[in-house]
């Protein structure tokens, strides 16, 4: 009865999401064509006269009253089509696509790292509270996570990638290399992976190590935890089965919320480090007022946000099951 | 112990070394990018390719033009040689025998009158307002096309048949949707390079020399783009061996100064920024008071504060100075701030309550908003406080650029920076299309209708003086600078770079003519082609050279780690 309910509401939860993709967009001042004219550079500017006009707008639908174009929206969607982008004369899912598998990678890689050493460092520091690591820990980890990303990205990019000449200084993979085995091209994606995924994991770090450290912090404090000292259990095992479980329902949540900020966050380093990635595409969207491509772009992450957030609310189940009786 | 410390740490040096050592890329090419010339700019076909310079310029190293430009102007290019009618609305274009398309098939006139008669039918909005005055295409015979059109266009030879590119029939006949036509059959051209690779994600495109081409085989083998991190950092480490720049780069053009490894050229950007004046609304619709404010902005500090002296004064008339049809007569509002209180206070807008700034006859305080998007806050900022000083209250609004063109659409402000490409011919001066919006003046646009069509250069350029003269005197728009721009490259790979006259095509200002790399009429025997590509060629590797590296070192980690746990 429970899981229905649950699905219900994502259901519900789609729907209004399509609608908003879909209207929102449009609330914005100018529209599509305003930018086949020229960009801010303007190093061709193009004259759009009335029946020009007409015409793109015939060509891209955006002549229909707009229920309409709602009705073929929500049709197209439903057919798994998203459409033609305005500007990059594409189809969308191919545009989004090409940019989420790079950002998703490099999300995932950061995102596994950051919550691994977050938890371990957070619990590590509340364990040993106000002692020397844990002073040691939390003057590091915040100093380290208050550098701004875009800043770290450059002084990685000189340090590493220039002086050392050590890591490739932008993309996502080395332009027109030939592979002769799919793990040369792993190990090739790799390099290229780790300076970004290095920034990404040094600005996330923080959040999740005082998060970890407060709530373990609390736990600590917990009847649950003197009884089992009592019963003369050793300190590894109380701080790693009876706390840090606990101590890790917070973390769950915060790691699900933080997904969809994570994935149009990593604008920074997208552009830093000129990887690929859906931030910079949403940016260029939103600019462009690129309709089809806006719509498609916030679906498909509202949709990895959502299914995020649903194996977040799974995993709680999991590690606390008290929720599933509520 | 020590011993096995030591070939521990060997052998994480060779797993280190598998990791990072780069992959082999090809030899022989030439790498241009960065932030203005690198990125993705669409599938380079006549369709696809995104409505942005350097679009076009990667379309057009696939595809050619009937005439094309160098450093002095129009040169024959897949017309050898063409003839204009008197009544300037018949053209002549004798074709150069023996091109072939990429595929091999032969180029013949069929191909030119099928392109004209294609893109009629589905226009680009590129080339919509150009092919308005065209009739239609006559084939004479194989090498020869006469194209007709309804009225003189002056200029036609560089905004149609210097920008339209030839695509060929026996690909096209029949493609419904030009704008979803892409694969490797949708650039096919008889252009200097074949496409031969193109990442959107990435952003970077790969084009190798066709070695057939009818001017003779490139001087480059192979011709990369790409998106850089950092453009100028890019250009140090090799990752590039041009990029291009502008405005305030100034600063990153100096520190390449005097470097021996690098050239800079620099050409003008054939750009403006400008201060559009709401025509419609009251005061801004005064003359005198658009006149007074002009005096009242001292261009010089903002080029020299803003963009470090990487730009010149504009021309008030908008054009870029130095091209042909500048006008070098028009008054230059030298900054005044006597001269414009003066003009205020004669307008009776006076500053009644002591206060600095003026107010309007009804007693209300004059104060405007100045809209700009985002990347001109800074000169927007520098104007508040100029005319500040004549008493006017300046709040800067900035808002992006969809916004700002709504709201310049709409009419709905006072005052508005923007800037705008296409100084370097005489289009770019149609009202009200471009670039007030606000201003109505049928003298204006019948001059500019008159000079469009008017084939003799001497008689055109005293129109194209007088539209420049009334922009200058009526101030619907008051341009502030034109930006300098400046390519910066290896000699050592590639040393025929230069600028084209009035931009590439219908005037892109870039340095990538495909002249550049085709070395047209270039080598001479005094030179013996110094400037072909003799590069260092990386020493080829073994496929699997890493992976094999990098396999031994984690079994000499793994064996030794494992060893010492045995012990």
């Amino acid at each position: 009865m429970h899981r229905i309910t649950k699905i219900i509401s994502y259901i519900i939860l789609i729907i209004s999401i399509l609608s908003f993709n879909f209207f929102l967009p449009r609330v914005m001042p100018g529209d599509p064509l305003s930018f086949l004219t020229g960009g801010p550079a303007m190093d061709m500017p193009i004259v759009l006269d009335k029946e020009m006009r007409a015409k793109l707008l015939a060509y891209y639908g955006l002549d229909k009253p707009l229920q309409q174009q709602f009705y073929a929206y929500m049709l197209g969607i439903l057919h798994g089509d998203l459409g033609w982008s305005v500007y990059f004369n594409a189809p969308v899912s191919e545009i989004v696509i090409g940019g989420l598998k790079w950002t998703l990678l490099l999300v995932g890689a950061a995102t596994a790292i950051y919550m691994v050493l977050g938890i371990l460092l957070g619990a590590i520091s509340a364990w040993n509270r106000c002692g020397k690591r844990d002073v040691g820990l939390l003057t590091f980890v915040l100093s380290i996570s208050s550098f701004p990303s875009f800043f770290l990205g450059m002084l990685f990019i000189i340090l590493l990638g220039v002086n050392l000449s050590f890591f490739p200084i932008s993309g996502a993979q080395t332009p027109f290399a030939e592979y002769s085995t799919p793990f040369e091209a792993a190990l090739d994606a790799f390099r290229h992976l780790l300076l970004p995924a290095m920034t990404l994991v040094i600005a996330h770090i923080g959040g999740i190590y005082l998060l970890m450290r407060n709530s373990m912090l609390n736990v600590i404090g917990e009847d649950y935890i003197l009884t089992a000292r009592a019963k003369g259990l050793s300190e590894r095992y109380i701080m790693h089965t009876h706390a840090m479980k606990n101590a890790l329902l917070p973390i769950i949540t915060m790691i699900a919320l933080r997904a969809g900020f994570m994935i149009s966050g990593t604008i920074f380093v997208e552009t830093v480090f000129a990887y690929p990635g859906v931030g910079r595409l949403l940016y260029d969207a939103v600019t462009y007022r690129d309709y089809p491509l806006l719509q498609g772009a916030f679906l498909i992450i509202t949709l990895v946000i959502i299914t995020a957030n649903f194996v977040a609310d799974m995993t709680y189940a999991h590690l606390d099951p008290r929720v599933k009786h509520e | 112990m020590r011993k096995k410390k030591t070939l521990a740490i060997f052998g994480l040096a060779i797993l280190l070394c598998g990791v990072f050592s780069g992959v082999a890329v090809a030899s022989e090419v030439v790498k241009f990018g960065g932030s203005t010339l690198g990125g993705d700019f669409g599938y380079p076909s006549p369709y696809a390719f995104y409505p942005r310079g350097m679009g076009y310029i990667y379309m057009s190293f696939c595809f050619d033009t009937l005439t094309w430009k160098d450093e002095t102007g129009v040169i024959p290019w897949l017309a050898d040689s063409w003839e204009m009618s008197d009544d300037g609305k018949t053209w002549t274009f004798h074709l150069h025998e023996g091109i072939k398309w990429h595929d091999g098939e032969p180029f013949t006139a069929d191909d030119v009158k099928f392109t004209f008669d294609y893109m009629k039918e589905h226009p680009r909005p590129k080339w919509f307002k150009s092919f308005k005055h065209i009739d239609h295409v006559d084939v004479v015979d194989d090498y020869t096309v006469v194209i007709h059109l309804k009225n003189p266009v002056a200029d036609f030879l560089v905004c149609i048949a210097g920008d339209v590119p030839i695509f060929p029939k026996h690909i096209w006949d029949g493609v419904g949707d030009p704008k979803q036509f892409k694969g490797k059959e949708a650039v096919i051209g008889t252009g200097p390079f074949r496409l031969a690779e193109y990442n959107k994600e990435e952003g970077y495109y790969l084009w190798e020399a066709n070695e057939e081409y009818f001017k003779g085989k490139p001087l480059v083998d192979e011709l990369i783009s790409m998106k850089v991190s950092d453009t100028a950092l890019a250009l140090k480490t090799g990752h590039l061996d041009e990029a291009s720049f502008w405005r305030k780069d100034i600063d990153v053009v100096a520190e390449f100064e005097g470097n021996p490894d690098f050239k800079i050229i620099e050409a003008p950007g054939y750009w403006v920024l400008q201060i559009i004046f709401n025509c419609e609304k009251y005061p801004t619709n005064i003359t005198e008071f658009r006149h007074a404010i002009a005096y009242g902005i001292n261009r010089s500090e903002i080029i020299q504060k803003v963009v470090h002296g990487g730009a010149i004064p504009a021309n008030p008339g908008i054009l870029q100075p130095g091209i042909e049809w500048y006008n070098p007569d028009l008054p230059g509002y030298e900054h005044n701030v006597t001269r414009a209180n003066e003009i205020i206070d004669a307008l009776n807008f006076t500053d009644s309550d002591g206060d600095g700034i003026r107010e309007y006859p009804t007693g209300e305080e004059m104060e405007f908003e100045l809209i700009t998007i985002d990347k001109f806050s800074r000169e927007a900022e520098l104007i508040k406080s100029q005319l500040r000083e004549v008493g006017i209250k300046i709040n800067v609004k900035s808002m992006d650029k969809s916004t700002v063109d709504t709201i310049l659409k709409e009419g709905n402000f006072f005052l508005a920076i923007n800037g705008h490409g296409g100084c370097s011919y005489p289009d770019i001066l149609e009202a009200p299309d471009w670039p007030a919006g606000t201003y109505h003046n049928d003298s204006y646009d019948s001059i500019f209708e008159e000079q469009a069509t008017t084939m003799d250069s001497e008689e055109r350029k005293q129109l194209v003086y007088q539209l420049q003269g009334t922009i200058a005197d009526d101030l619907p728009v008051y341009a502030l600078y034109h930006p300098k721009r400046w390519a910066i490259y290896k000699p050592e790979k590639l040393d025929t770079w230069f600028y084209t006259k009035n931009g590439i095509a219908h005037g892109i200002p870039y340095e990538l003519n495909k002249l550049v790399f085709t070395g047209e009429e270039a080598p001479t025997p005094a030179t013996p082609m110094a400037t072909t590509m003799s590069t260092t060629t990386p020493i080829p590797k073994p496929p699997g050279f890493e992976a094999t590296f990098a396999i031994v070192g984690l079994l000499a980690v793994a064996y030794l780690f494992l060893r010492k746990r045995g012990q």
